[in-house]
């Protein structure tokens, strides 16, 4: 729960605005020099505690999070689980959520919370700290870091040459068992809701019954995925591109590369890990205050070269070895726009037969 | 003097009252929501999940009664070389979470794995591990603890006077099994496989990873969604738990119940040459259940170690080991107690005073445990989050093993109710004669009697709670880790040089605390 120390009669832009740029002029001058956190001695939201729920693992968000509390004088109480289970509790705690921030790895959990009126409206400074493209087009939520949606393969059983240069030629006979999903899976269904932003439920739905009259083996997850690419026991997949990395850390001698679509095309489409005001917080401009250094060159760094995830914000790099930003599709659409939002979704892969 | 049976009555129908908790919770959603019942058994997209986990609980809950049972009888009934030693391996599959579990199964057995590695220069190809078959395979090796457990302390208890006879008849150990043992022990069998029953078709995790379609995913892919039918799939798997469990207790009525002894009793078949053919089935056994598993996970580790890493899926690190297995615990020992005696009033009512509302109270304990876990866990959020009462509990520790308590209470009760039945009844009918008041009574003579019982339910419940993953995730404090989150968490990091290492923990703390409270506690007991 957030307890600040001011009484509660404020939340006015004036303020907000205020309190968002000391932060931004303190993480910029904290950047030129050095990060010593002993150097600032009270910050500027000393005495204030700002809870989030987060769907990113600790690995991933808490070395952010310490920089932001160090940077700040802020306190922040975090909650992990996944990013479904927390949208679901926000959900149910309703009103007297605890929570000020969430912290998705997905669009599909943000926009779930988004959907079921959950999130604030982020303020204009915030949204123009990164492209429109990695934010909602309802204004309530904004990317943080990116990945990328890819054909994994086993280079010892597939020639790269006869790789399709957009995911829509999967369901070709060629790939006949060939490719394995994770119908279930949270970013697969990004995926197919992001292909029913760009392309159409129609085609969406031609594509995936085309997938599953071709046969696609099932798994649970990403991970799996690889995995079974990775020793050979079906030649390709669709997955998140980071998966293969962590599995080359472990061993660069893995017969597995990550193949990315031509430019534009929804199979390499960008799923954005997510954040959002919770609308019940008792303290807006400090959460998002949070949230707006989760977008500093400090924190994307952090995030994007650690994690070998996309930072979003344009001036910092993207991480070695990945295809430019600018190359790939991104989806940022308003469920609210797509017939049935997730549900359609869901229903569409459940009557596919996808889900095998 | 107030009186004894109506006390009981009332502590019976309090505490399933709290047990309705979340039943009340999906069925205000349902409502409030506007759920299609209808819709539900019209499409072939749930009808058919529904029908593979109905059909996959009644196999695996029969295949673990075999297995839960054919363990007991052997470590405990027969003179196998190293008794003691399978006992004590026996309960322990039980703690692997099911989504480490299949992870490290599906791992040895794939092309490359640990067990590939082995059999591959026989010629021999493993199968993919897979479908319904891998499904059942492996959630019985994770699930027949639910059965050993209740049976072996049944076993323990029970008089051999039946068996000495018929072996004095001329009958074989395999006929004395099955003409006499297994009729005495049925209650428990029974009660064991229900709670296998129930495991199963609300297990996410394993499910998920060997590839089998069940109701739970479809509950969880609809979680997001469509609330209306994730509710409405939610209230038909706890409907299939009420009647499991109604079915149960049915059956239960019309079986005999045989009296314990008080004394331990004395018998043990010589299974003469086929001693050392059951040490090596069991040990065979083992090989699957446990040393698979961790061979496998100790491979991540050793990789991990090999690598020297400080990031990425080889990087170990044991910050926050000591407080997870601290927190794991405590935990666990507390809930493991406040469940086993919360739910002693619903047992005892059931056992002893057989009726419609026995039938209510014991139906009420068991929806919890049918139920996914994040479903659960929603439930509690829900009463606590939104009340101003309980709101001061919310997120906080006595909330997490109320949690525990309501998940896992249908473990204690049916294993406890098993317990409390076979009290012989002319024990307390002497101790009646004799002028023992009701609650005097209870301690002095009975509680002794049912100890054994009673550590089998604390242990299942201590197991359960070890391992215990989407109730504790969404239920506990900020901060406080237990070892099973810390492994979900290194899973999902792809970290799985760590997650083999708390693995490891997790099963090392298990095997201790079973040994100490629960093993060696009802051996001295007896």
């Amino acid at each position: 729960m957030a307890t600040h120390s001011e009484p509660s009669n404020r939340s006015s832009l004036g303020i907000r605005a205020s309190v968002l740029a000391l932060v931004l002029a303190m993480v910029l001058t904290a950047c030129g020099s050095s990060t010593d956190a002993d150097l600032i001695e009270s910050g500027p939201l000393e005495g204030t505690t700002i809870t989030v729920y987060s769907g990113r693992g600790e690995d991933l968000i808490q070395p952010v999070l310490d920089l932001f509390e160090a940077q700040t004088g802020a306190t922040v109480d975090v909650r992990y689980g996944g990013s479904a289970e927390m949208a679901l509790t926000i959900d149910t705690e309703g009103d007297n959520s605890p929570a000020d921030v969430y912290i998705g790895q997905s669009p599909g959990a943000v926009g779930f919370l988004d959907q079921n009126g959950h999130l604030a409206a982020l303020s204009s400074d915030t949204k123009g700290l990164i492209s429109g493209d990695y934010q909602a087009s309802t204004g309530n939520w904004i990317g943080v870091t990116g990945r990328v949606r890819v054909l994994v393969y086993n280079t010892e059983l597939v020639d790269p040459a006869e790789l399709p240069a957009t995911v829509l030629d999967l369901t070709k006979p060629e790939f006949a068992g060939l490719v394995g999903v994770a119908p279930s899976n949270g970013s697969f269904q990004d995926f197919v809701t992001g292909m029913r932003g760009m392309l159409g439920d129609d085609a969406t739905a031609d594509w995936l019954a085309g997938m599953a009259a071709n046969n696609a083996p099932n798994y649970a997850k990403n991970g799996p995925i690889v995995d079974a690419v990775t020793r050979g026991e079906v030649p390709m997949g669709l997955v998140n591109h980071y998966y293969l990395l962590e599995f080359l850390e472990e061993n660069p001698d893995l017969p597995a590369a990550n193949h990315v679509f031509e430019p534009g095309d929804i199979g390499s489409m960008l799923i954005t890990s997510a954040a959002g005001v919770v609308t019940y917080s008792d303290d807006t401009e400090a959460a998002e205050a949070l949230i707006a250094f989760l977008l500093s060159p400090e924190a994307q760094e952090l995030s994007a070269n650690g994690e070998k995830e996309y930072p979003l914000l344009a001036s910092v790099a993207a991480p070695d070895g990945l295809a430019p930003l600018t190359d790939l599709a991104s989806i940022t659409v308003d469920l609210n726009d797509l017939a049935g939002g997730l549900e359609g979704t869901q229903e569409l892969i459940d009557n596919s037969g996808i889900q095998k | 003097m107030f009186a004894p049976n109506r006390l009981l009555r009332l502590a019976a129908i309090v505490v399933a009252a709290v047990f309705t908790a979340p039943l009340v919770f999906i069925v205000y959603r349902n409502v409030l929501l506007g759920a299609d019942f209808g819709e539900i058994f019209t499409t072939s997209r749930t009808w058919h999940p529904f029908l593979r986990s109905i059909g996959l609980g009644v196999s695996v809950a029969a295949a673990s009664a075999v297995v839960g049972t054919t363990l007991a009888w052997l470590t405990i009934r027969t003179d196998v070389p190293g008794a003691a030693f399978w006992r004590v391996l026996s309960p322990l599959p039980l703690v692997f979470p099911s989504f480490v579990g299949a992870t490290a199964l599906i791992s040895a057995f794939a092309k490359g794995g640990i067990l590939d590695r082995l059999v591959e220069p026989f010629g021999f190809e493993l199968p993919e591990l897979a479908g319904f078959w891998a499904a059942l395979a492996v959630l019985t090796l994770f699930t027949y603890p639910y059965v050993f457990l209740p049976v072996a302390a049944r076993l323990r208890r029970m008089p051999a006077s039946l068996e000495e006879s018929a072996r004095l008849l001329g009958r074989s150990p395999g006929q004395v099994f099955r003409t006499i043992v297994v009729p005495q022990i049925w209650t428990s069998i029974l009660a064991g496989s229900l709670l296998v029953f129930l495991y199963t078709i609300s297990d996410f995790g394993a499910v998920q990873l060997l590839r089998y379609d069940t109701m739970t995913r479809v509950i969880w892919s609809n979680g997001l969604s469509n609330q209306p039918l994730f509710m409405a799939l939610s209230l038909l798997l706890a409907i299939t738990a009420i009647t499991a469990v109604t079915l149960e207790s049915r059956s239960l009525r019309s079986a005999t119940v045989f009296p314990d002894s008080a004394k331990r009793s004395g018998l043990l078949i010589k299974l003469q040459r086929s001693r050392w053919l059951a040490a090596g089935g069991l040990g065979l056994f083992f090989l699957l259940a446990l040393v698979g598993p961790v061979v496998s996970l100790a491979d991540w580790v050793l990789q991990g170690i090999r690598s020297g890493r400080t990031r990425g899926a080889l990087a170990i690190s044991t910050d926050g080991l000591w407080g997870a297995i601290g927190s794991t615990v405590m935990v666990s020992l507390a809930a493991a107690a406040l469940t086993v005696i919360v739910v002693l009033p619903i047992s005892y009512l059931s056992a002893r005073h057989r009726g419609k509302l026995s039938s209510i109270t014991s139906a009420a304990v068991v929806v919890g445990f049918a139920l996914p876990g994040i479903v659960l866990g929603l439930a509690m959020v829900w009463w606590f989050s939104r009340n101003d009462l309980l709101n001061p509990f919310y997120q906080t520790l006595p909330l997490l093993l109320l949690g525990y308590m309501v998940r896992f209470g249908a473990q204690a009760s049916l294993t406890s109710e098993a317990a409390v039945a076979a009290v012989p009844g002319r024990v307390e009918d002497a101790a009646r004669m004799l002028g023992a008041g009701r609650i005097r009574r209870f301690f002095t003579v009975e509680l002794p009697i049912i100890v054994p019982g009673l550590l089998a339910s604390a242990g299942l419940v201590l197991l359960s709670t070890m391992k215990e993953l989407p109730v504790t995730l969404t239920l506990r404090p900020n901060n406080f880790d237990t070892l099973a989150t810390r492994i979900w968490a290194s899973m999902d990091n792809v970290s799985f040089a760590k997650a083999g290492l708390e693995s490891l923990v997790l099963l090392a703390v298990s095997a201790v605390l079973t040994w100490f409270l629960v093993l060696r506690r009802s051996d001295a007991t007896s």
